[in-house]
């Protein structure tokens, strides 16, 4: 069968720039967003574009600890950021196996918070689409992952 | 990394209560900024003035947080302002459309220069 997209596969244009574990305990996202800061130094990211893909990292990290690792502080959320072809992709996974969220209709109501409608919760897995250019999401039986997506490149990030 | 905890001080002008917001806004600082709020209202200010000066982190529990600031002002018809985000978290606050709810000053002085004449 032919790879729809054989880049992506492709060992010669992948490069691995870390592959680290956090403990699911809260506050540990900022632990994930700065190592990825740090690793993703040696690309050509922005400020802003850095500082997007920073919200997305930790927003990612803790919906894994609390939602697929229920805040067992034991279960690792295992983080790789690597470069394929074009694209900076971040891999964040959890030991959850739920089902993956919902695609649309995931924007959250302000009005309604406000009224007391909604709980003002809920912004998460919003801001993480609102930071990158893609974000995907796979899974099986034991594992979670979303997978952030920056386009690199002059108008690399949202 | 340790987390940097929630520290609020709460000063009074003449026509603006103002939290100065030291460390990061995430779901340890629901606790501080909840007092500081019920402290700042006290006095039955008209207008509550968010100092994110020395603020380097706010994450979505944060916003969340905010939100809750944000109704308990509405319902008791007061002004929430907000000033001295870092652009990052203007953009979040304008995606969020936060600032179609609240104001967003620079810095202090335009948001109580703000307050004072409204």
């Amino acid at each position: 069968m032919t790879d729809p997209n054989p880049a992506r596969t492709d060992a010669n244009l992948r490069r691995t720039l870390a592959d680290f574990s956090v403990p699911s305990e809260p506050g540990k996202e900022r632990l994930a967003m700065e190592t990825v800061a740090e690793a993703v130094k040696v690309l050509d990211i922005s400020g802003e574009n850095l500082e997007r893909l920073k919200t997305a990292v930790a927003e990612a990290t803790m919906n894994a600890m609390e939602h697929g690792n229920k805040y067992e502080a034991e279960l690792p959320v295992e983080i790789q950021v690597l470069v394929m072809d074009r694209d900076l992709i971040v891999r964040i996974t959890d030991r959850g196996s739920g089902p993956p969220p919902p695609e649309e209709g995931d924007t959250p109501d302000l009005a309604a918070k406000l009224e007391g409608m909604q709980t003002p919760r809920g912004w998460g897995l919003f801001l993480i689409k609102s930071m990158v250019d893609e974000m995907n999401v796979t899974g099986d039986e034991g594992h979670h992952t979303v997978e952030l997506v920056v386009h690199l490149g002059s108008e690399g990030g949202k | 990394m340790a987390v940097r905890h929630l520290n609020v001080e709460v000063r009074r002008e003449p026509d603006i209560a103002v939290l100065d917001l030291v460390g990061e806004i995430n779901g340890f600082a629901e606790e501080a900024l909840n007092a500081a709020y019920a402290e700042a209202e006290a006095e039955d200010p008209k207008t509550i003035l968010l100092n994110f000066e020395d603020v380097d982190y706010i994450n979505s529990t944060g916003i969340a947080l905010i939100v809750g600031l944000l109704a308990r002002a509405r319902a008791t018809h007061r002004r929430l302002l907000a000033c001295n985000l870092s652009e990052h978290y203007v953009e979040i606050f304008n995606i969020t459309r936060l600032s179609d709810f609240m104001s967003v000053f620079p810095d202090e002085e335009s948001a109580v220069a703000e307050a004072s004449v409204s």
